[in-house]
């Protein structure tokens, strides 16, 4: 993991000076409401229906048992005891009060922690592959350069203030994990014929009410260049992207709109920096940079010994039918001989997709320090991941895991659902998620049942911000407000840019929405129609695919009642 | 780049630069339009500020700039971030080194922004508070990005 410099434990804590004379000017009535909230945004501050919401940067993921202890802490003292881990790799508190909220973060300063532009129209935490340096598909780990990224867009002075706000996810792994596709830079690192390392780039991906897929702008852009790219496509976006409509104001807008002439300006742009500015240069990145950020990812010292004197093969005779499903499910190949990545599902009855309590927390941390050298990743399906665990540990991280409600084994099925925190807590939402998810989940308790649904990514938002995803989703739910009542519409086929799912796409709507009700009817008709027509070997978003929409959404509108009868009387 | 070092917090009332008059008269303050109707006669000698709309693209002043004692970019909302992407293309591509002022809704947590950006004098809006923007100037020591005042990025310091 990345250990922090002096720099950066100093840079952090003169942010939280910074945040907490901006907090008292504003307390003291000299810093007004509006002027305030771009501040805070910047800070991860954002006001909610009960309280400030506040988003924690967990930079690509990666999270030590250290500061999940802390937050831990934080979610005790100053929240009401849980946190919501979110699709972009962060946590979430709900309940802090903003008067507390400077102490929180010189807390979280203290475990090198901020909520540096996790909110606002500036470029955001970047995110990256949960499975990064142990994925057995990787061509590079993607890790240093995130954190070259992270140093270059933390408190970028010419970015602070773009039209909207800017995401931008890395990959080196063949499997996208990291929905590049859907991000306003998406980044796969790749060597070329020779062996140098270099980046796919895509820009203009997104959500939102416009979902779009980023284009191509290189093939093939070498690593050393990376960040005088970006440079030179925030400056295209800084300058013209659009500020009179906040809904056309992404960068995605800018793209479509442009097409051609945009790649064309970056790639100016891009040569104008090298060419003819003052230090232009300095931000190619060195190969010592590079080296020495990557050291901080090297493999731990235990795991490599470990890795080249084991044994791989993991038991299962005479082992529980619940281990074998958690063995299939929860744990992942890895790179290195004789280990495993472990989930820790944070998808089960009674706790909303993505939270966790502050015990939880507790025991996850002291279960990566027990099996994964104190480390855990956040993954974007919203669970936690222990990446360094023996296979000779697995038996017996599975009994602990299990007491402590993190071994579900049903990461990739159906109640593996991402959603977002919806209307019982976020001020953006159209209606709420949690209850849907959880009416979801009780509607499919059934192992046996999920089991033989196979994988699906069901994706929940509770709005049209698409923090749930639901674009992305094989059934993606999204939250619509008609005069005032909670809706559902209903989309099918849509993809995060992995293999299983295909190359990214926004589903199809299959038609009006559904009563909140009426949504876990919704689900189980797709899922049956699935079932009914499903050949050999084909998951449900295959099928979904090769039957087309018309099918399913015949199914659908078949268990529709307050939808039939509020048309009916329409 | 020594000026860019510095930030002036401009006073409103001794200040020198002044809406046209019917001559050309030192510290004359020109739209872009104005400044284009009188620049074939304007005197080498008497200092010209033009103030550049956010939207205007500031390459296409090259010529003009070393005429041009003042530039001043604008803020129309402190959070229409495009006058910073202006004062960074003047001073780091452009070579401009006469003064860049912030004009328009400048707000004391822009400091660290504007002063980083290449804009060396700010004319905060009335209500703000001149103490806090000074102060707003003095919390980080060091960036990771290189910016117009220290061209070079974190990495490139530390090797050096």
């Amino acid at each position: 993991m990345y250990q922090y410099t002096d720099f950066d434990r100093q840079f952090v804590r003169a942010r939280a000076a910074q945040f907490r004379d901006q907090l008292q000017r504003h307390l003291a009535g000299q810093l007004g409401e509006e002027e305030f909230r771009a501040l805070r945004l910047q800070n991860g501050w954002y006001v909610q229906r009960h309280a400030p919401m506040l988003r924690i940067a967990v930079p690509y993921g990666e999270l030590s048992s250290r500061q999940l202890r802390q937050l831990a802490l934080i979610a005790r003292r100053f929240d009401r005891g849980y946190g919501h881990f979110t699709t972009r790799q962060n946590l979430q508190f709900n309940w802090i009060p903003l008067h507390q909220a400077a102490d929180v973060m010189d807390l979280l300063a203290e475990v090198d922690m901020h909520g540096i532009q996790t909110s606002g129209n500036c470029v955001r935490n970047i995110t990256s592959d949960a499975w990064a340096g142990i994925a057995p598909d990787e061509a590079v780990d993607p890790r240093p350069y995130c954190e070259i990224l992270r140093q270059w867009s933390t408190l970028h002075p010419e970015f602070a203030f773009l039209p909207r706000k800017f995401k931008i996810a890395v990959t080196g792994a063949a499997e996208d994990r990291a929905a590049i596709g859907w991000h306003d830079i998406g980044l796969q690192l790749l060597k070329n014929s020779v062996g140098e390392v270099g980046f796919k780039v895509l820009v203009g991906g997104g959500m939102g009410r416009t979902p779009v897929i980023g284009t191509v702008v290189s093939e093939f852009l070498p690593w050393q260049q990376v960040l005088v790219f970006i440079e030179a496509i925030l400056r295209v976006y800084n300058r013209y992207g659009r500020r009179d409509n906040m809904y056309k104001a992404r960068i995605k807008i800018l793209v479509k709109a442009e097409g051609e002439r945009f790649v064309q300006a970056v790639q100016r742009e891009f040569l104008a920096i090298l060419e003819r500015d003052v230090g232009g240069r300095e931000h190619w990145v060195p190969q010592a940079e590079l080296d020495g950020v990557a050291s901080h990812f090297q493999l731990p010292a235990e795991v490599r010994s470990h890795a080249s004197q084991t044994r791989d093969d993991v038991a299962t005779a005479d082992t529980p039918l619940a281990y074998r499903r958690w063995l299939e499910r929860n744990v992942h190949a890895h790179r290195l001989n004789g280990h495993r990545a472990v989930t820790l599902s944070l998808k089960r009855a009674g706790q909303a997709p993505g939270d966790a309590t502050a015990d939880q927390m507790d025991v996850a941390a002291a279960l990566a320090e027990r099996f994964s050298q104190g480390e855990l990743r956040v993954t974007h399906d919203q669970n936690l991941l222990l990446p360094w665990v023996r296979t000779s540990d697995l038996r017996e991280l599975w009994e602990t895991a299990r007491h402590a409600g993190f071994a579900t084994p049903n990461i990739g099925l159906l109640t593996d659902m991402i959603a977002c925190p919806g209307g019982d807590f976020c001020g953006l939402a159209n209606a709420r998620s949690v209850p849907v998810a959880a009416a979801i989940q009780e509607r499919f308790d059934d192992l046996d049942l999920l089991y033989d649904i196979g994988d699906i990514d069901l994706h929940i938002s509770g709005c049209i911000n698409s923090c749930g995803h639901h674009h992305s989703g094989h059934i993606g739910i999204l939250g619509v407000d008609k005069d005032g009542a909670e809706w559902y519409q209903v989309t099918l086929g849509g993809s995060d840019g992995s293999t299983r799912s295909g190359g990214a796409v926004p589903g199809k709507v299959i038609g009006p929405s559904f009563a909140a009700e009426e949504v876990p009817d919704v689900v189980e008709a797709l899922v049956d129609i699935y079932r009914a027509h499903r050949q050999h070997g084909e998951h449900f978003v295959d099928t979904a695919r090769r039957v087309g929409v018309p099918a399913f959404r015949a199914a659908a509108d078949a268990v529709r009642r307050a939808t039939a009868h509020a048309e009916a009387t329409a | 780049m020594s000026t860019a070092r510095i930030m002036r917090f401009v006073d409103p009332v001794r200040d020198p630069w002044q809406e046209p008059a019917d001559a050309p008269a030192a510290h004359t303050l020109l739209s872009l339009d104005q400044w284009s109707v009188v620049r074939s006669e304007w005197p080498a000698s008497v200092p010209v500020g033009v103030l550049v709309a956010n939207t205007v693209d500031v390459e296409t002043l090259t010529g003009d700039l070393p005429r041009w004692s003042l530039v001043a970019l604008q803020f129309p909302k402190w959070t229409d971030g495009r006058a910073y992407s202006q004062a960074r293309l003047l001073r780091a591509r452009l070579g401009y080194a006469g003064e860049i002022r912030a004009t328009g809704e400048v707000l004391v947590d822009m400091l660290p922004l504007l002063q980083r950006s290449g804009f060396n004098a700010a004319l905060l809006r009335p209500d703000q508070n001149r103490e806090a923007a000074q102060r707003a100037l003095r919390f980080f020591v060091g960036h990771y990005q290189g910016d117009v005042v220290q061209s070079r990025p974190l990495f490139a310091r530390i090797e050096a």
